[in-house]
């Protein structure tokens, strides 16, 4: 067994620390308006989104590692949204639940940022005004999959860098 | 016929207060032009007088008319609980010197709505201990509902210019803690919705505190302004999201009185249904969060589901849950679906007994009795005068509802009473609210069993509603209104109307202006929960911190209402 | 519950209540008794739920759904004519209409002469989107109606902008998956006649699918 480089247990590790994560999401909902309702409903008994194992939602930045931001994000909001942000541990995703996080929705106005990501990264956006309970569960899922699929890239790239026959 | 004037007018200067009667007078409620020198000497005297009794301040908010000679005006409503009476009073006020006195020595309600007209027009109130910004944020500059302000101009708050309050209050000799400031929110768990709540506490008690709002001022007005009668509809769905429909309501009842049309009474009779199950959405929200906050995971479940089985009925009518836009002006979007019926009855049978598993959980639990009994008590008298309406009003012990007291849609044709407690603490408030949808289920049922109204669901009228898509794909003529009704809009004669409805956490009025044009001149909403939230400060002096949350979801503080 | 019934009736009330009359509680409440009373409501709804005495209301979403309302305001649909090109005719109502102006449409010439015009690009930038249904009021020829299909998500803000193509898909245009439009099946048998008349959209779609040429969103 090689020594040097990614060891068989280190990836191995990775693999199911990857596995761990994306099955067990603990989602921070960074709810401001309409959509935190609909959120609700996404937490409440008809959908239920502790069967996928998010189960353990987070009001706490530190302890989270999926920030749904759910909700229209104003001017006077954002800097508190980047603060949230910056708290939560790496590795961390965002979801941008529903039009006025994505893009500002219909409010083209001198108070709303027009999306999140203006000072954030996306790497989920949920469309819907707000997003129907079915919509976000779909969103969060699709997190999921980026995760498996950003951290098999990730390991790959890295493999590849690491010269085959170092000393 | 106009109202009498009282008799203490005759007191005043000669020109100082000019009732506006004949042509070109809002005809929705007496309207009085008053000179700013004597506002505040009126307005105690209208406050007073046993004649007008004026106890209730509606609103308060800025206007701009950019081609009169005098540009500004501050608007402000009244009423009368005891005699039942509105009142408008319109202060004119050059650009040049937009100051007028403050009125709160007379009613508290002023102070936000003061500072609202401050950040939005601009208008300067002598008098007034904390006029800064409420609204927009710190580094904002310029007046947003000003008529030259360009609706997407934003500006960019860093996080250096954030408020930073300091908090005074006198020191006790027998305190034996040190002070402590304390911030809650604006993200925080128990904020339901977007507020920061700052309180310097002495030990466990908060012996002052202040509140910053404005995190979801989304600039409902002002877009409203740019966009059509028809399409602000969409808009007000997102004010109080907990119960969209009567927001919707009330928007459309506002253009209708102003358009002076009749809806056709089918879609009267399901305006009616919906919103009480609207009402009791909202009040489900409500109780629901405040006893999660005070620990009660479980209640918030069975009100859930009571919560999506309406949902159910909203998406089968107009295919959305929550943002229903479902009203259209002089109507409904479409045709109720033919289980409307049915599925409201089935309603009616699974909505109380998850009604009554909460009581029975709840009701008599000492636990939550212990945290709610007296806590953030406010008496009939400082609940008025705070501006308080609906729920929270009605727990202090003042009966007043606007569904009573002004019936409109079909409320004076059914039996049901307005619940009053007297408590006026988070328990009460919860209690009424519990009792609030008993009265609601009641009018429901009693307006099923009359059976649906047959007729249309809109009015035929090609000047309003858009005509039904078979003569639009087959007759030239409602082809041409078509195109007309969707490129230039409703043409609402000019004129002003202020159209009010019982929202389910208050008053919810819509003051609408017109200037001829297809688009609105002006939408004021008159929030509910705005001065009920002012008094928050007063509410919990004395209180815990632990208080504070369980207070906050008893007053039923919905960020998209308060913040517009 | 304290009902003062001078309070009801308004204008009754004269005077506001300058007093609080909060609520007392009894020996019993003292002692937590209707505490016990709560913990049956638990149990109740715990076996019942557990030996599936009643209807389990969860949803397992991604196998299982739920019936959605006919009206369902969901992802847009751009119909298509028995030869598969839109039915739309670029006359910019439903862009004019849009509360959110997402809808971008640049038009073109047609080649058929009975039709002057056909939207050479039709966008709709489905995160600015409301779903308000206010494009489908607008729309004279029924060009644009909504499915109920609501499971969407993007990585990126371009992808969002949902082109023709995609619109135009026929797997969205099945019978069970529409949802707001100018009319419904279960609504008016005259009306449901009248539009097979006119165009059966769905068999126009099936006859002949129009070509994908986008990935799938």
């Amino acid at each position: 067994m090689e020594v040097q480089g990614e060891s068989w247990l280190t990836t191995k590790l990775d693999a199911f620390a990857d596995w761990a994560q994306k099955n067990s999401f603990w989602p921070l909902p960074f709810g401001t308006a309409c959509c935190a309702i609909e959120f609700m409903s996404t937490v409440s008994s008809h959908y239920d989104m502790a069967r996928f194992g998010y189960e353990v939602v987070r009001f706490s930045p530190r302890q989270s590692d999926l920030m749904i931001v759910a909700g229209t994000i104003t001017d006077k909001m954002a800097p508190v949204l980047k603060k949230i942000y910056d708290q939560m541990p790496d590795p961390k995703w965002v979801v941008s639940m529903g039009a006025c996080a994505c893009s500002g929705g219909f409010y083209r106005a001198y108070h709303v940022m027009q999306g999140i990501d203006e000072i954030i990264p996306v790497d989920v956006y949920v469309p819907g005004c707000p997003p129907s309970p079915e919509g976000l569960m779909y969103g969060i899922l699709q997190v999921k999959e980026k995760v498996d699929r950003d951290r098999r890239a990730l390991r790959r790239s890295k493999k590849n860098r690491k010269p085959k026959h170092a000393a | 016929m106009p109202p009498e004037l009282p008799s203490f007018l005759a007191r005043f200067p000669a020109g100082s207060v000019v009732p506006q009667t004949g042509a070109g007078a809002p005809v929705d409620q007496e309207t009085w032009v008053v000179r700013r020198e004597v506002l505040l000497d009126l307005c105690r005297e209208l406050h007073a007088s046993r004649e007008t009794r004026f106890d209730l301040l509606l609103e308060i908010f800025g206007m701009d008319y950019p081609e009169r000679e005098q540009r500004f005006e501050a608007v402000y409503h009244l009423y009368s609980i005891p005699n039942g009476r509105r009142l408008r009073l319109k202060v004119p006020l050059a650009a040049s010197d937009p100051t007028l006195p403050s009125v709160i020595p007379v009613w508290k309600a002023a102070d936000w709505f003061e500072r609202e007209a401050f950040d939005m027009f601009g208008l300067v109130f002598d008098g007034h201990p904390n006029l800064r910004r409420i609204l927009t944020h710190e580094a904002f500059q310029g007046h947003a509902l000003r008529k030259d302000y360009d609706a997407a101009k934003r500006w960019i708050l860093t996080e250096d210019k954030i408020w930073q309050p300091r908090l005074e209050a006198p020191e006790r000799g027998d305190s034996m803690f040190e002070r402590m400031t304390i911030n809650l929110g604006p993200s925080h768990p128990a904020t339901h919705g977007t507020f920061r709540i700052v309180a310097l506490v002495d030990g466990e008690e908060i012996v002052a505190s202040e509140i910053e709002i404005g995190y979801l001022h989304r600039c409902m007005e002002k877009m409203s302004e740019t966009h059509t009668w028809q399409q602000v509809i969409p808009y007000t769905d997102r004010l109080n999201y907990c119960s969209s429909f009567i927001n919707n309501v009330g928007y459309c009842r506002s253009v209708e009185q102003l358009l002076g049309i009749e809806v056709p009474p089918r879609a009267v009779w399901a305006r009616t249904i919906l919103s009480e199950f609207s009402r009791i959405m909202d009040h489900v929200v409500a109780n629901g969060s405040t006893l999660v906050d005070c620990g009660a995971l479980t209640n918030f479940w069975y009100f859930y589901q009571c919560r999506e089985e309406i949902y159910g009925l909203l998406e089968s009518l107009c295919g959305a849950r929550l943002t229903v836009s479902a009203c259209r002006i002089g109507g409904l979007l479409a045709d109720l679906p033919p289980d409307f019926v049915e599925r409201s009855r089935r309603l009616l049978e699974t909505i109380p007994p998850l009604i009554s598993d909460v009581e029975t959980l709840i009701d008599k639990n000492r636990i939550f009795l212990d945290r709610a009994v007296g806590v953030a008590a406010i008496n009939g008298e400082e609940a008025v005068n705070w501006g308080y309406t609906g729920p929270c009003l009605r727990a202090s012990g003042v009966g007043l509802d606007a569904r009573k007291a002004h019936p409109y849609d079909l409320y004076d044709t059914v039996e049901w009473e307005v619940p009053v407690l007297r408590g006026g603490d988070v328990y009460d408030r919860y209690r009424l609210r519990m009792l609030e949808i008993r009265q609601s289920l009641s009018i429901i049922r009693q307006l099923l069993d009359r059976g649906v109204p047959e007729g249309p669901f809109v009015i035929d009228d090609p000047h309003v509603a858009l005509p039904p898509k078979d003569a639009c794909y087959n007759q030239m003529e409602s082809m041409i209104y078509h195109f007309k009704l969707i490129m230039d809009g409703i043409q609402v004669p000019p004129g002003e109307n202020y159209g009010f409805v019982e929202g389910a956490n208050g008053e919810l009025g819509f003051y609408c202006v017109s200037d001829g044009s297809g688009k609105p001149y002006r939408v004021r909403v008159r929030p509910p929960c705005f001065p009920i939230f002012s008094s928050f400060p007063t509410l919990i002096r004395g209180h815990g911190v632990s208080d504070v949350v369980a207070t906050l979801g008893g007053l039923n503080v919905i960020a998209g209402e308060l913040e517009r | 519950m304290t009902v003062d019934p001078k309070a009801l009736r308004l204008p009754g009330v004269q005077v506001h209540p300058t007093t609080l009359e909060p609520r007392r509680m009894t020996l019993a409440e003292r002692l937590y008794l209707p505490l016990l009373a709560g913990m049956m409501v638990t149990i109740r709804h715990f076996f019942l739920n557990i030996f599936r005495f009643k209807k389990k209301v969860t949803i397992e979403y991604p196998e299982e759904r739920r019936a959605y309302s006919h009206r369902y305001r969901g992802h847009h649909i751009l119909t298509t004519r028995p030869d598969g090109s839109p039915r739309c005719v670029a006359c910019f109502l439903c862009a004019t209409n849009c509360p959110a102006d997402c809808i971008h449409i640049e038009a073109g010439e047609s080649p058929d002469v009975n039709i002057e015009k056909y939207p050479v690009v039709y966008e709709i930038d489905m995160l600015r989107c409301v779903f308000c249904g206010y494009c489908v009021d607008a729309c004279p020829e029924e060009a644009i109606i909504m499915s109920n299909n609501h499971d969407m998500a993007f990585y990126s803000r371009e992808q969002s902008i949902v082109g023709k193509a995609d619109l135009m898909k026929p797997f969205t245009i099945s019978p069970d998956r529409l949802g707001y439009r100018p009319y419904y099946p279960e609504e008016d048998a005259r009306h449901a006649e009248m539009r097979r008349q006119a165009f059966d959209l769905v068999a126009a779609a099936r006859a002949k699918p129009p070509a994908r040429d986008a990935a799938a969103s």
